[in-house]
């Protein structure tokens, strides 16, 4: 099989019979579950936009283990080029959904554990690289979705993994066999996991001597016997579950969160990265998060642009396009959405070739553009939901429009802009409101600040390399500290009085 | 013997040090060999590469890289990374001298 047709992906998916729960019941026609398909259609315009010529050359990869062309998401980055294209890539997808379109998970743990396991087995003799390389080529020959599982729920914070009073609050090994090991735990927050093929599990935290039995990476088929999904809820999700698509904003696009459980999971030698190796698993977490850190420069920006340009258009709308503090504000929200995207493409500019052969992106500047994204899309909301205007949280539901009587009082009293048709000024609301408060907030919000680690994860990894000792010296040469001090008072110029 | 600097805007490491603690006229140093020293671990006196290793064609075995000739020694040393592998800033000089003679 080369690249798959989104219907083949859905159908792939169907094909699954996952265990997912959501409201207390067990789901089995996912695909077609109005709150599940959006998601589902944001992975399905990953494959797309790679069938079309005019997107090929961001979608599209050749693979260094095949020599054939993969889709972006399963590639392996093998320049600087790769690794900006990349970026790109992710703000073409959000501007083409609006939403967390949730393949860079994946994309994200293959290319960590990619120089991982290498370096792993150098250190250690292991085969772990190989192995690797092996499934990753089995993810691009099948052009499948994986999930990059990293968060456990880790119970009481101050305590290590293997002190929790439950065992169970960080993923880990509780059984090893001659054809493989058992595991058991939970992985949270996992974006699109729903949505995936495959699920990558990684460690958290960097492990500790004590913690081995969490030193453990593995893959697994998305319905491996014993893992199951709790759906998460978004907020008006279930605006989804009306018999309209006004009040939702953004009808045919949204993201997915769920907890992925894993209940007692076998996995065998042949699919597991890491074993007990706890000196390797803090390099992981880092490099998973630094290459996730660069994803938001992309994917975050590409929704800011369609934040914005609903932001502009309901000024439009509104007819107040012409005063001079909504074109500034305008201008603000452009120049913090583009310095998040310089961001991302910064730290892919100054990425590394490493040891492995696989480039990664600069770790420094990924921590800050992370650390941005945390920080601008709230202010783009806000500014969104000043130029957009009350109305967009207190206008009157579809079914109001919709009605005989109170539908021409509501068209009268909601008009705006005269050329514009009041309907599509109540849509262009709808998206802004579903973009800053409603189902997609959750991934342009909140997940901004806790995607990929939470702020305080970045200033962390920023104090690391932030080089101060250089700095300091370039001060203090600047300044002449350290050399002798020779106390000659200087003499003002004298002032000819008149 | 050839150092190839990067240019300096960020460095981690003292170059100017590092490149005197370097066995300049050293016979055992095969004539030819390069290090490439760059101050921080972006690597840009190697191209943005943490190694001398060359990439193999798409689709070809790692393996199948072009290897560098016995005159083509090269050490790359990116902050306090040499070829890679973390290495105090103490023993760099060190470190590339026994690569250099490897």
């Amino acid at each position: 099989m080369t690249l798959r047709t989104p219907e083949e992906f859905i159908q792939s998916l169907a094909d699954l019979h996952l265990q997912i729960y959501l409201f207390g019941e067990k789901i089995d026609d996912y695909v077609n579950h109005p709150i599940i398909r959006p998601s589902i259609n944001c992975i399905a315009m990953t494959y797309e936009l790679a069938a079309q010529p005019e997107y090929e050359s961001l979608m599209l990869a050749t693979s260094h283990l095949s020599g054939k062309r993969v889709n972006r998401f399963t590639h392996i980055h093998q320049s600087t080029d790769d690794l900006s294209k990349k970026v790109k890539m992710q703000r073409l997808l959000g501007q083409k959904t609006g939403s967390c379109f949730q393949r860079c998970v994946g994309m994200d743990a293959i290319n960590a554990l990619y120089s991982v396991t290498y370096e792993t087995d150098q250190a250690k003799g292991t085969d772990y690289h190989a192995r690797f390389k092996k499934y990753v080529q089995y993810l691009q020959d099948h052009d499948l979705v994986a999930d990059g599982a990293m968060t456990d729920p880790k119970g009481d914070r101050s305590l290590p993994p293997h002190q929790q009073p439950d065992p169970d609050m960080y993923l880990h090994i509780v059984e090893k066999r001659d054809d493989g090991i058992v595991v058991r735990g939970a992985k949270a927050h996992q974006t699109g996991a729903c949505n995936s093929h495959e699920i990558i599990v990684m460690p958290t935290v960097a492990m500790r001597e004590g913690d081995e039995d969490y030193a453990v990476s593995f893959s697994c088929p998305a319905n491996a016997e014993g893992v199951y999904y709790i759906y998460g809820r978004q907020s008006c999700d279930t605006r989804k579950l009306e018999d309209n698509a006004l009040d939702v904003g953004n009808a045919n696009f949204g993201g997915q969160e769920a907890l992925m459980v894993f209940d007692d999971v076998f996995v065998p030698w042949d699919r597991v990265y890491m074993c007990g190796e706890i000196e390797f698993s803090g390099a992981l977490v880092e490099r998973f998060a630094g290459f996730h850190r660069q994803s938001y420069g992309g994917c975050k920006v590409g929704v800011g642009d369609v934040l914005i340009g609903a932001a502009a258009t309901a000024a439009d709308m509104n007819g107040a396009a012409k005063a001079s503090h909504i074109k500034d504000k305008l201008i603000e929200m452009t120049h913090l959405n583009e310095t998040l995207f310089s961001c991302g493409l910064a730290c892919s500019y100054e990425g590394v070739r490493m040891p492995a052969g696989n480039f990664q992106i600069d770790m420094l500047l990924a921590n800050v553009c992370k650390q941005n994204v945390t920080r601008f899309p709230y202010e783009i909301a806000r500014l969104a939901e000043d130029i957009a205007g009350g109305l967009m949280v207190t206008m009157p539901s579809a079914q109001d429009l919709a009605d005989e009587k109170i539908g021409p009082i509501v068209e009268k009293f909601l008009v705006g802009q005269c050329d514009t048709p009041v309907i599509d000024r109540l849509r262009i609301l709808r998206l802004v409101e579903n973009l800053t408060l409603g189902t997609a907030a959750v991934g342009y919000r909140t997940e901004s600040m806790h995607g990929a680690g939470s702020p305080q994860a970045q200033r962390i990894m920023i104090a690391r390399q932030s080089n101060i000792n250089h700095k300091k010296e370039l001060a203090k040469a600047l300044a002449g500290v350290g050399k002798p001090w020779q106390n000659k008072a200087k003499v003002p110029t004298a002032v000819q009085a008149d | 013997m050839k150092v190839v600097y990067c240019g300096g805007c960020n460095p981690h490491i003292d170059r100017s040090a590092v490149a005197a603690g370097l066995p300049l006229d050293d016979q055992d140093v095969r004539a030819g060999a390069t290090v490439h020293l760059s101050g921080c671990p972006r690597a840009c006196a190697s191209d943005h590469r943490l190694t001398g290793e060359q990439d193999a064609a798409p689709g070809a075995a790692a393996e199948a890289a072009p290897r560098p000739g016995r005159d083509q020694v090269k050490v790359v040393v990116a902050g306090e990374l040499v070829d890679g592998v973390p290495t105090p800033e103490a023993q760099l000089a060190t470190t590339i001298t026994r690569k250099l003679k490897e």
